[in-house]
């Protein structure tokens, strides 16, 4: 590969000729420019990836008539001829110089037009960016009823725009680096400079120079790769399709990061408590959001254990409950052929299917799983005799409380831990459910996120300082004048009470 | 975040509070009954008074070296063989008190939970578990010990709601009426309801705050104390002395006493024994982790983790040992005392003085 670009304009194109081999997307378009159209000069972008209008209204028919002056602009052509074309010639707002063959490769790669001229041993790069973008749309996951109904796309340029456009303030700083060999995907990191604290950040930067890989085609992706403990089941980031979400979160001295191609962006430092927090608490009344977040507790419970209740209920511990429920069970259980735990298993595997089935196939196929897991599974079977109908109430139950949850992540590594608590169930039963429950516990305190314990604020961190104000509950904003502990912001207020 | 290995002082009173209350508190009230009548609440402040002065002592000794260890401290002020002499006596003691626990928790889950499921297996399964958290760092002990707080003082009102209504106040009385002779006997079966206060050892010099530190573990003392006044009274007036006099784990028991007509549970006693698991976990753990800590000490080496397993078989084979609870009783709970006493009184006393007359001769 030629580092250097050759003053001769045929022998940088054979390069570059030879580097984008077959790749029929790199187009070449040769101009004639100056006076007598005596110099030859050469375009090369990739088509799809540029705007094409730009490139030709302001760049090539401009070149083609500006550049044609008298003999005077000859002489300065022939002595600094690229500053004169790009000041005097080209209309497109954003021109570099380019100077190594690499550079001209990436460039092309991003979708940036190159401009070839003979003679010239240096390029330039003409900012051309363009493609079709899906556009603003409300975002498919965070839906809220009352708030911003703007959420984050395809494209890191916009994306990082809607984010900017709610913080306007010389203190949001946005980097932005490559990550992957070959992807070479744009990952942009935006904190508020006087508020983030300066060891997350470096932290952040410090994992990101760490990634090796070939390609990072979503922030997932790059989550995995930075996170604290890749074993887990449970997320250490927040993520994120709402830039109202992103926003909120860097004034709070949190670090996010955006993805290129990625409508998800990552919030780092996280907790339990942020991974609970949806951007409805902040827009409803204070009371309303006050119940929701503790039925969301509730709902983290009854996700992760309903079902192996159910099955240490009535295999080991029948007379835990009140006598008359305790027939009412047997009596429903009097015709199943299956022990609780074979029948717990049996039915929440049938709604992990049906789960699946209904994520993967969308519209009136969809629609159809609905009625065969209604119809078939819900009633047949319990007419057949083969579940119980309580046994269809717990599992319709765990499964509301794990879609009440903020963060599918969250609901979802609960998803496995049910099952690892049902199996326990069966083996110890009550004692075997709180085995369970203490292990799980620990694991989430030994969990941390860029070096904050994962449990905040329930493990300590920001206990005293007042972070369960907006986690366990939502404090009117009056009573929020402080940002929260856990990321040991640099400026500790948001707000004044006047 | 600031620095690893640090905790609070609120994680520290957390930690004090959930590794000294444990399988003790159930026989608690019943033992020292047995021993002073209705004036057994004097017994229960006495003792609590008493061990004042060792947390006294404990953080003198940490204030007079700043920033190490108790062990860098042990091998700086007295001879090394007899530290590691100390610390061997202290592994013992934690041995032996995990197994001891280990054992009376096993028998409780069978008597309230799992009528066939054999010792063995509760055993073995509790120490797997417990395994996990000593095989973390001292600060996710600190937190899973802020986490399983609230659950004892909700375990504590618990307790007190449903008992409320079913209470006969006349029972406690006369509270008076103190035999005095009785009082060291009590006094020394009580004393040993607040082991556990020793992992401040392994946390003073850790603070964040380590001013503060000091009066957070008080807190968290009377915090102990209070909470078996509390769990005491309650026995008392729901049984009466005589009756008291007669159960095993009366904590747990006079649960199964309550029934609250049109409430969704019948038998309490399966949430109580829920809430227990996760207390005796708090206890548990922060004891293995110190075993580990202690013989990494005595081994020189930084990590703890790789001498977990080791110590699982031992206190296995100990907690089995006695073939049924009163040999337990009888075996294990004096030789218990005994270690109690040397390791965690006296062995930190000794270092303190030979602290105190080394800095003097210096000075």
């Amino acid at each position: 590969m030629g580092d250097s670009i050759s003053k001769n304009l045929n022998q940088n194109v054979e390069t570059l000729n030879s580097i984008f081999k077959d790749c029929d997307d790199v187009n070449y378009r040769f101009i004639e420019i100056g006076d007598n159209n005596k110099t030859e000069a050469c375009l090369v972008f990739l088509d799809g990836l540029i705007d094409k209008h730009l490139i030709s209204e302001y760049a090539i028919q401009l070149l083609l008539t500006n550049s044609k002056g008298d003999d005077s602009s000859i002489i300065s052509l022939k002595s600094n001829l690229l500053d004169t074309l790009a000041k005097e010639s080209i209309a497109v707002p954003g021109v570099e110089e380019a100077e190594s063959m690499d550079e001209i490769v990436d460039a092309i790669l991003s979708g940036e037009t190159i401009l070839f001229v003979d003679k010239a041993s240096k390029a330039l790069i003409l900012s051309s960016r363009g493609w079709p973008t899906r556009g603003v749309a409300e975002p498919e996951t965070e839906t809220v009823i009352r708030g911003p109904r703007d959420g984050f796309g395809e494209t890191l340029k916009i994306n990082m725009t809607l984010v900017r456009r709610r913080i306007r303030d010389p203190g949001l700083k946005i980097k932005t680096t490559k990550v992957g060999r070959r992807s070479k995907t744009e990952v942009a990191v935006m904190y508020m400079e006087d508020i983030v604290n300066d060891k997350i950040l470096k932290e952040v930067n410090k994992r990101l120079d760490e990634v090796d890989i070939d390609s990072v085609l979503d922030s997932a992706m790059l989550e995995h790769l930075i996170e604290d403990n890749y074993i887990s089941a449970f997320p250490q980031m927040d993520s994120t399709e709402r830039p109202d979400s992103v926003a909120a979160s860097i004034y709070e001295g949190r670090v996010a990061i955006l993805v290129d191609n990625s409508p998800f962006a990552l919030i780092v430092p996280s907790t339990v408590g942020t991974l609970l927090q949806s951007p409805e608490d902040y827009y409803s009344r204070w009371t309303i959001s006050t119940v929701v977040r503790l039925l969301r507790i509730i709902g983290i419970f009854l996700s992760a254990l309903a079902p192996a209740l159910y099955i240490a209920i009535t295999s080991f511990h029948p007379g835990l409950i009140p006598t008359r429920l305790t027939y009412f069970l047997g009596a429903s259980r009097i015709n199943v052929p299956f022990p609780a735990a074979v029948e717990a298993f049996l039915m929440e595997i049938t709604i992990e299917l049906l789960r699946e089935s209904g994520t993967r196939i969308a519209g009136p196929i969809g629609s159809t799983i609905g009625i065969v897991g209604g119809l078939i599974i819900g009633q047949a079977a319990v007419e057949a005799g083969i579940v119980s109908p309580l046994m269809i109430i717990i599992v319709a139950i765990t499964t509301i409380s794990g879609f009440a949850l903020p963060s599918y992540e969250l609901a979802s590594g609960l998803r496995v831990w049910r099952f690892i608590l049902m199996g326990l169930a069966s083996v110890l039963g009550l004692y075997g459910i709180m085995l369970g429950i203490v292990v799980l516990s620990t694991h989430v305190a030994r969990l941390e996120s860029f070096g904050i314990p994962f449990a905040s604020p329930y493990s300590g961190l920001g206990l005293q300082e007042g972070d369960l104000k907006d986690t366990l509950v939502k404090a009117p904003i009056q009573k929020l004048q402080l940002r929260p502990v856990f990321t040991f912001p640099k400026n500790k207020r948001r707000m004044r009470k006047r | 975040m600031e620095g690893k290995n640090q905790i609070s002082n609120e994680q520290i009173k957390a930690l004090l509070i959930t590794t000294v209350i444990g399988v003790g508190i159930l026989s608690l009230p019943s033992d020292v009954a047995m021993i002073l009548d209705t004036g057994g609440w004097v017994a229960i402040v006495i003792s609590g008074l008493l061990i004042i002065p060792f947390i006294i002592i404990i953080n003198e000794l940490f204030k007079m070296y700043p920033g190490k260890s108790f062990f860098q401290i042990g091998e700086e002020v007295i001879n090394p063989v007899v530290f590691n002499l100390f610390l061997g006596i202290v592994l013992l003691y934690i041995v032996v008190s995990l197994s001891y626990g280990i054992r009376v928790f096993a028998e409780v889950i069978k008597a309230y939970l799992l009528e066939t499921t054999p010792t063995e297996v509760i055993i073995i399964t509790m120490l797997v578990a417990i395994s996990y958290i000593a095989r973390s760092q001292i600060e996710v002990v600190a937190r899973m010990a802020v986490m399983i707080y609230p659950i004892i003082i909700g375990f504590i009102i618990f307790l007190v709601l449903v008992n409320l209504p079913h209470m006969d106040y006349t029972n406690i009385y006369p509270i008076f009426n103190i035999n005095y002779k009785g009082i060291p006997k009590g006094i020394f079966t009580t004393f040993f309801s607040y082991t556990g206060y020793e992992i401040l050892i392994l946390t003073f010099h850790l603070s964040e705050d380590r001013d503060k530190s000091l009066k957070y573990s008080l807190r968290g003392l009377f915090t102990v104390m209070g909470i078996y006044l509390i769990i005491f009274f309650i026995t008392l007036s729901q049984y009466g002395i005589f009756q008291l006099k007669r159960e095993i784990w009366p904590s747990i028991a006079i649960v199964k006493e309550v029934d609250l007509p049109g409430y969704f549970l019948e038998n309490l006693d399966g949430i109580v024994m829920a809430a227990w698991v996760m207390v005796v976990y708090g206890t548990m753990g922060p004891f293995l982790y110190s075993s580990g800590i202690v013989l990494s000490n005595v081994l020189k080496t930084k990590i703890h983790e790789v001498f977990i397993p080791f110590f699982l078989p031992i206190i296995y084979i100990i907690a089995l040992l006695p073939d049924n609870l009163v040999q337990v009783d009888e075996i294990i709970g004096p030789t218990l005392n005994y270690l109690a006493l040397t390791s965690i009184f006296i062995i930190p006393t000794i270092i303190f003085i030979s602290a105190y007359i080394k800095r003097r001769k210096k000075a």
